[in-house]
């Protein structure tokens, strides 16, 4: 770990025990499923089992007569807008008329117990006229091909362009061109998706649930019910994981259905996916098929780069345009290239809906991009440490989009360490079936070209003289909410333990956006920054009022308000708080933080998109059985530029954690679709990794300060998923000499690359 | 569906509860003895999380079926500490950062307790095949096999 010591901090830098770990040790009851009233009734979803069909009929005589059932619902029991869709108004909550993908929910069983329920939705029958179903977004943008939506099969489309790419690989020495396959990864949180609901005596309905968007939660049910917003309170319950899945539809899914069967039978109502339903029905990583081809000038210098992605996003968008943004604006990888081009579809199918997962797009293109640059080099015979080390971004470079960089570029000491660290110059290739691998990665900070990024905080200074942290950003397990904790406390001046953290409740916090993008602690943090400044400049002058000085003369240390020319006399933040009061100060104090445009837009191609990165770099080490095929990760070393490190400790775990997904993406992670229907939809046939199947991990942080985090931190929920897998798949051509350019790298395709060679 | 009277001993104490023939145990801990520590992550035994000490041995709760606990002795994670007096592995879990969004950490504490009781002296390699029953997805298992190591440690002193 290679953090520089801050001189005369507080908390910022110290790695400082998360806040909400007691509760988890202990096993206390936390957890949506735990807290559910007695009494509630149990609703479970009944699923399409067509991909692409018309709805003729819903029968529910026989399932309502299973002894225990009160109720099915379908798309007329929706009492407003029947839909649940994160980015435009497609996808139904209850399917009408035409169902697109076996994810959806046709129908719904109320019942008093889980047994009741599954009973019941077994015998409900729909007649569905099937359609012509389309499972290749290659084949989905084809002349001809039925549309799985009225607009057509592409749901979005965004381009690069810069430079001259014809002339640039016209100016090469080389030219590489290959299509790379990457899977649909399923984001798989311990704690499948669940909410309950609950009818308040003023006849509003309370949903508790796990998820990561109260607000935008809040609002789809309030719309799905046909409500003004101020009828509807969303409770963040502890949410065991999300990655993602629950970034988008399924907690609003969850929660209406709650809700609407609350209201409708006057009890709680329980909406627990099991493992089979959340694996089908939430958003999971979009399938790439990308094309890329690449130029070079034969000392290694890249030329042109032209790529086009297709991204399987099913048979609803979800955020799938955003995807595609945000993989076109970085499929190029980390390097200074003069001629561009990128085209990004996000194309409908009739697989089940890909949205949100950690990475976002990223993984996906890195994969292809490191790829291309390593077959590049090893083409030219150049290294490919040096093969990067001459085309990398560094300040002042210009990106794939046109935009300069500033001297927020940490990415050049980031491969240098791990090259270092990794033993890179004394690798022996193949050696006992050896190798190793380098991937570099940036990840541009907050939404960009997304839209408005805007965050709230608010502070509340206790009679106590704790102050409570209001905000709407939610933890499910990343801890950044104890890391904007540690900024609030810095900036008071006042011990950790002074600050508490409000649950987040829809009706007590102030809205802060969303809890995805990696925007917490970078977004959050300012917020919260910004309302303890302006909470410190209230306490400093009221302690100089009591003081009879200046506020530029008072000192504040350890939660002490004290004169600096007379050290003795000293108030506590509790007395402060009481005077604050008896003089009806109000005692709460608002934060914001908006982030500037950006100019990169759809039309144009080119532009700043955003206005920070988290530059990156990693090296894997694999063993491979040449006789099985069978990869075993070693070693991952990973750099990251992290531009401030607010808690090293939870810094780590987000990258060790992210790294464990890489690994899984890599080498054994595939939800596999066949004929729309999911084929391995739970834990025993999708393969997570274990703590076996895990390399041996060293994490490094690296600071080069940015503009838009607090104290210059950047982003660093997603960034460390990219790169991993890229690195991996590096290091087994190194090992083995076996190209990969489908993911996952399977034994089996590792024995498939090696066999020509056998005969 | 026939009732069947369950004795059965969780965490010291003795308790004897009606239940249905196709009750499972962790319905049981959850549901009639209000221990809801223990999670259910899937349902057909893939995940971990919700296992207990049955007997001595690990059992996946979500496969066990409530009578065939009849007159065992179970071990929950509610009965590894207490707030007053954490376990060492509780302890060590809460320094290391090893709990992020906590949903494993049950099924993780109950199986590093039961390796640590069985094999106070267990390798790193012990560790990390102990607790490949046990999924997470959020740690990458690193901080976890840390803390264990570190309250194997406090454990011996």
């Amino acid at each position: 770990m290679t953090i520089q010591q801050p001189g005369g901090h507080i908390a910022i830098g110290k790695s400082i025990a998360r806040l909400d770990s007691l509760e988890k040790v202990l096993g206390r009851s936390i957890y949506t499923t735990d807290i559910v009233p007695e009494g509630a009734v149990i609703v479970k979803p009944v699923r399409s089992t067509k991909a692409h069909a018309v709805i003729r009929g819903i029968d529910t005589i026989e399932a309502l007569k299973v002894p225990g059932v009160l109720r099915v619902l379908t798309a007329r029991d929706v009492p407003g807008i029947n839909v649940s869709d994160c980015f435009g108004a497609a996808r139904p909550l209850f399917s009408s008329g035409k169902v697109r993908c076996r994810g959806e929910m046709v129908a719904a069983v109320v019942a008093e117990d889980i047994h009741a329920a599954e009973d019941a939705v077994e015998m409900i029958k729909v007649d569905y006229e099937p359609l012509t179903p389309i499972f290749s977004p290659l084949d989905a943008v084809k002349d001809g091909t039925p549309k799985i939506h009225e607009a057509g099969n592409v749901a979005k489309h965004w381009k690069v362009r810069k430079g001259d790419v014809e002339k640039g690989f016209r100016e090469s020495d080389i030219i590489v061109e290959h299509e790379y396959v990457t899977p649909t990864q399923e984001p798989a949180p311990l704690e499948p998706e669940a909410s309950f609901a609950t009818v308040e005596n003023d006849g509003s309905v309370t949903v508790v649930g796990s998820m990561q968007n109260p607000f935008y939660v809040q609002g789809m049910i309030a719309q799905i019910l046909g409500w003004s917003q101020d009828k509807v309170r969303v409770i963040h319950a502890a949410t065991g994981g999300s990655f993602g899945g629950k970034s988008d539809e399924a907690p609003m899914d969850t929660g209406a259905l709650a809700a609407i069967a609350a209201l409708k039978t006057r009890r709680p109502a329980l909406v627990a996916y099991n493992r089979e339903d959340s694996m089908i029905m939430h958003s999971k990583r979009h399938k790439f098929i990308m094309f890329y081809k690449t130029g070079a000038k034969k000392d290694g210098t890249l030329t042109a780069s032209e790529c086009t992605l297709y991204a399987d996003t099913g048979g609803y968008a979800s955020v799938g345009p955003l995807v595609v943004m945000r993989a076109t604006v970085h499929a190029t990888g980390p390097y200074v290239i003069p001629n561009v081009k990128t085209d990004g579809y996000c194309v409908y199918t009739n697989n089940t809906v890909a949205g949100s997962f950690r990475g976002f797009g990223e993984p996906q293109t890195a994969f292809a991009a490191e790829s291309q640059i390593d077959d590049v080099a090893e083409k030219l015979g150049i290294d490919p440490f040096e093969m990067r080390m001459k085309n990398i971004l560094r300040s002042g470079s210009v990106t794939a989009t046109g935009q300069t960089l500033d001297n927020s570029v940490g990415l050049e000491d980031c491969l240098r360490r791990v090259a270092e660290t990794v033993g890179w110059k004394k690798r022996e290739s193949g050696k006992s079936g050896r190798g190793m691998g380098l991937a570099v990665i940036y990840h541009g900070n907050s939404l960009g070209p997304e839209g408005v990024d805007r965050s709230r905080a608010r502070l509340v200074l206790e009679e106590d003289g704790t102050v409570t942290l209001r905000i709407g950003l939610t933890e499910y397990g990343t801890g950044a909410r104890s890391g904007i904790a540690q900024i609030v406390a810095e900036t008071l001046g006042v011990p950790i333990d002074f600050v508490k953290l409000s649950p987040v409740d829809t009706a007590t916090c102030p809205d802060g956006g969303g809890t995805f993008a990696s925007r917490t602690l970078i977004l959050g943090g300012r917020a919260a920054q910004n309302a303890a400044e302006k909470l410190r400049t209230k306490l400093v002058e009221a302690a100089a009022a009591r003081l009879h000085c200046q506020p530029g003369e008072v000192k504040v240390q350890g939660g002490a308000f004290s004169e600096i020319n007379a050290p003795s006399h000293t108030f506590t933040m509790k007395e402060l708080a009481s005077d604050l009061a008896k003089r009806d100060e109000p005692l709460t104090v608002d934060g914001e933080y908006t982030v500037e445009a950006v100019d990169f837009t759809e039309e144009k191609g080119y532009g700043t998109p955003y206005l920070q990165y988290t530059f990156g770099a990693v090296a894997a080490e694999v063993e491979v059985d040449n006789k099985l095929g069978y990869v075993n990760p070693l070693r991952i070393v990973a750099a990251y530029d992290v531009g401030k490190a607010i808690n090293p400790h939870l810094l780590e775990g987000q990258i060790e954690g992210a790294t464990s997904q890489a690994v899984g993406y890599a080498l054994m992670e595939e939800i596999v679709h066949n004929e729309g229907e999911v084929l391995n939809a739970n834990l025993a046939d999708y393969y997570i990794p274990t703590s076996l199947d895990m390399p041996e991990i060293t994490p490094i942080l690296v600071e080069y300060p940015g503009r838009v985090g607090p104290f210059g931190a950047k982003a660093m929920g997603e960034p460390p998923i990219d790169g991993p897998a890229a690195a991996l798949v590096n290091a087994i051509f190194d090992a083995v000499h076996v190209r990969i350019r489908e993911l996952p790298a399977t034994a089996e395709k590792v024995l498939l690359g090696l066999k020509p060679r056998a005969s | 569906m026939s009732k069947h009277l369950l004795k059965l001993r969780v965490n010291g104490k003795d308790y004897a509860v009606m239940v249905d023939s196709y009750d499972r145990l962790i319905d049981v801990l959850r549901d009639r003895l209000g221990l809801r520590g223990t999670k259910e992550g899937c349902g057909t035994g893939d995940c971990g999380t919700c296992v207990v000490i049955m007997n001595g041995k690990l059992v996946n709760s979500c496969l066990v079926l409530a009578m065939q606990a009849r007159n065992s002795s179970v071990t929950t994670v509610e009965g590894i500490g207490t707030t007053e007096r954490l376990h060492p592995l509780q302890e060590t879990f809460i320094e290391s950062g090893a709990s992020q969004c906590g949903y494993c950490i049950p099924g993780m504490l109950v199986t590093a307790k039961h390796l640590l009781d069985e094999n106070p002296h267990a390798a790193e390699s012990d560790i990390k095949l102990a607790i490949s029953g046990v999924l997470c997805r959020c740690t990458g298992y690193t901080k976890i096999i840390k803390a264990i190591k570190d309250a194997q440690l406090r454990m011996k002193s």
